[in-house]
């Protein structure tokens, strides 16, 4: 496997004043360095460049370079991280403007560990890729009951649920939260997905989840082609 | 072969020697154990640091492994709901499954567990509150007492009564890395704090180092045969931590562990176990002067069994390898039994191999399914049988 490489938007000078640079957001996004993503979003925003163009031709190659990385296995969860929040301070800065242009998320994901299992580095990761991919993410925590993955999937007529399980005496309620999401009459109205270490595709197939990632960047794909596919409409 | 003594089993396999059949060591939470105790009509099942090995021991362990580590409390102690319980770490500890639920609901909930089936969920002890989030935290905080006579004095009991025939082992998981992230600093701390403040992660790091180096010597002078050291670097498809992190903040430390133990007993054996898939530092852990790694989860990244053993069979003892995550849990007998004899095909040829599933029978595994890997591995597991002849 070859090294994965900074992907430049194309035509990027385009879309920016003439002595604009995103070089050093990509770097900076790339490396975490946290201030200097805030900052240099803080001035683009100054300098009247879209939110939108920001955040793709701004933060998004510093992140997508190191999230192939790390499914690479070529950086690991601490670099991911501070790279993490780099991007999510920068986005941070650009979501109201985004907001404010009517630009929708890419889909509405609810995510959690299933109840009984507190472990949440897995779903973390999960979580800041997808925000960085574009979804609206509501993170239920850790040790979540079923009612209130379907409680939240209503009130926010939600695309997507995740669960992660990290436990082999864990994971059977996600197969108990699939099967309430049926007995509640809910479960056409979004994909499900799991993730966590005892879980395969196999188990997915059982517990009747739509999809499984093996990792977080599978995770956004997979949610990325699930969205395309149809689903029972929210009433 | 004439037949081995437990002791004489596991000491002759550490040292790739010849022995009559392939050494065991099960591990189990409460709940499993209390299920097998039924059958072999055990009264005493305390695990942790009360912990009884008569039921491991019939079950075929040639060995007793005894924690004292952070780990020994936290995942056996009972915890009432919405209680934190802090351990002598000062670090806080809830109970899982909790959420919302009543008093009556949890005691509901607790019961659901099938004893021929899978357990549908079992609470579990976790971390809630970790006692180090700033420098001023590491400044104030006092860390525990080494010379514990509470901890010291059962490691001379279980050497006492058992150490003529049995394999004692003392087990300081979870020792460095794991214990600063998982317990003392937290998850995500710890990993932020690696490059926002590497001063403190180094500081308690150290910290740990001292106690446990301490620690671990005064297990030796009991007279324990090994010091097992437990530090999850990995996880299931690969490491947490990049291997040159590892190798900056835990081989040194290690190294430093390992020389005072071996000061302190020339002859003693060491392990250093990680969960996950933590292969890229497996070279590392033999030049630290390991005798025995595992237990090799082989459902994410450590699948690949033939290559472990090639890579490094010859320089370090293997314990291991058999699949908790999902044959154990959800398999039939016959293909438990299958797995067992996979697993003795690709580590036991050649010696140097200690038969056990990759990390603790669990509640959720079915009474059938244990027995099934325990007559298996009496089948399988016999030198100049099949399929080991």
């Amino acid at each position: 496997m070859s090294e994965p490489e900074l992907e430049i938007p194309e035509n990027w000078e385009s879309r920016v004043p003439g002595d604009w640079e995103w070089q050093s957001l990509w770097t900076a996004v790339e490396e975490g360095d946290n201030d200097y993503s805030g900052e240099r979003v803080q001035q683009a925003i100054d300098a009247d460049i879209d939110a939108r163009v920001i955040l793709d031709d701004g933060l998004f190659p510093g992140f997508n370079l190191q999230g192939n990385r790390f499914s690479e296995q070529l950086i690991f969860i601490p670099e991911m991280l501070i790279t993490a929040r780099a991007m999510k301070t920068g986005l941070a800065l650009i979501r109201p403007l985004l907001a404010a242009a009517a630009e929708k998320p890419l889909g509405t994901f609810v995510i959690g560990t299933v109840l009984g299992d507190m472990h949440d580095i897995g779903q973390s990761i999960v979580t800041i890729m997808l925000e960085n991919a574009g979804f609206n993410v509501i993170n239920l925590g850790t040790d979540v009951h079923p009612d209130k993955f379907i409680e939240t999937a209503i009130a926010e007529k939600a695309d997507l649920i995740g669960f992660s399980a990290l436990l082999s005496t864990t994971v059977y309620y996600q197969k108990v939260t699939i099967d309430e999401f049926k007995n509640s009459g809910h479960r056409d109205k979004v994909h499900i997905l799991i993730g966590g270490a005892p879980t395969s595709q196999e188990w997915a197939d059982e517990c009747g989840a739509d999809g499984w990632g093996k990792d977080a960047m599978a995770a956004v794909i997979l949610a990325r082609d699930l969205m395309s596919e149809s689903r029972v409409a929210w009433s | 072969m004439k037949e081995l003594l437990p002791r004489e089993r596991f000491i002759r396999t550490l040292r790739h020697e010849p022995v009559d059949r392939v050494p065991v060591l099960y591990r189990m939470k409460h709940e499993s154990k209390e299920k097998l105790a039924l059958i072999y009509g055990i009264d005493d099942t305390s695990t942790g640091r009360s912990h009884n090995p008569e039921l491991e021991l019939r079950l075929g362990n040639d060995a007793i492994i005894y924690q004292v580590g952070i780990n020994a409390d936290f995942s056996h102690h009972h915890i009432e709901i919405g209680e934190t319980w802090h351990n002598h770490f000062g670090v806080g500890y809830g109970k899982s499954g909790l959420k919302g639920r009543t008093p009556e609901e949890q005691e509901i909930f607790a019961k659901t567990q099938e004893f021929w089936g899978a357990a549908k969920v079992v609470p579990e002890n976790f971390p809630s509150f970790h006692p180090i989030k700033s420098m001023e935290d590491f400044k104030n905080y006092t860390w525990p007492d080494p010379n514990d006579p509470k901890i010291l004095a059962p490691i001379k009991a279980l050497c006492d009564e058992y150490q003529d025939d049995y394999f004692i082992i003392v087990d300081l998981s979870s020792t460095l890395i794991e214990a600063a992230y998982a317990h003392i600093v937290g998850t995500q701390n710890f990993f932020l704090m690696m490059f926002d403040q590497p001063e403190l992660i180094e500081g308690v790091l150290d910290g740990l180092c001292e106690y446990y180096t301490e620690l671990g010597k005064n297990a030796i002078k009991m007279g324990v045969d090994m010091i097992r050291v437990g530090d999850d670097v990995g996880a299931q498809q690969g490491m947490m931590i990049s291997p040159k992190q590892w190798r900056e903040l835990a081989k040194p430390r290690f190294d430093y562990m390992f020389k005072e133990f071996r000061k302190a007993n020339s002859e003693l054996f060491i392990k250093l176990h990680s969960c996950g898939d933590y292969s890229p530092i497996l070279s590392d852990i033999i030049e630290l002067g390991a005798d025995l790694s595992g237990l090799l989860q082989p459902a994410g990244g450590l699948a690949n069994r033939q290559k472990i053993k090639s890579d490094h069979g010859e320089d370090i003892a293997l314990i291991g390898g058999f699949d908790v995550q999902r044959l154990l849990p959800r398999g039939q007998v016959d293909e438990v039994r299958h797995g067992v004899l996979e697993v003795m095909k690709s580590f036991a040829p050649g010696g140097g191999y200690i038969f056990s599933p990759s990390h603790y029978i669990l509640a959720d595994v079915p009474i059938q399914n244990i027995y099934a890997m325990i007559t298996a591995q009496q089948d399988y597991g016999t030198y100049g049988k099949y399929p080991l002849d």
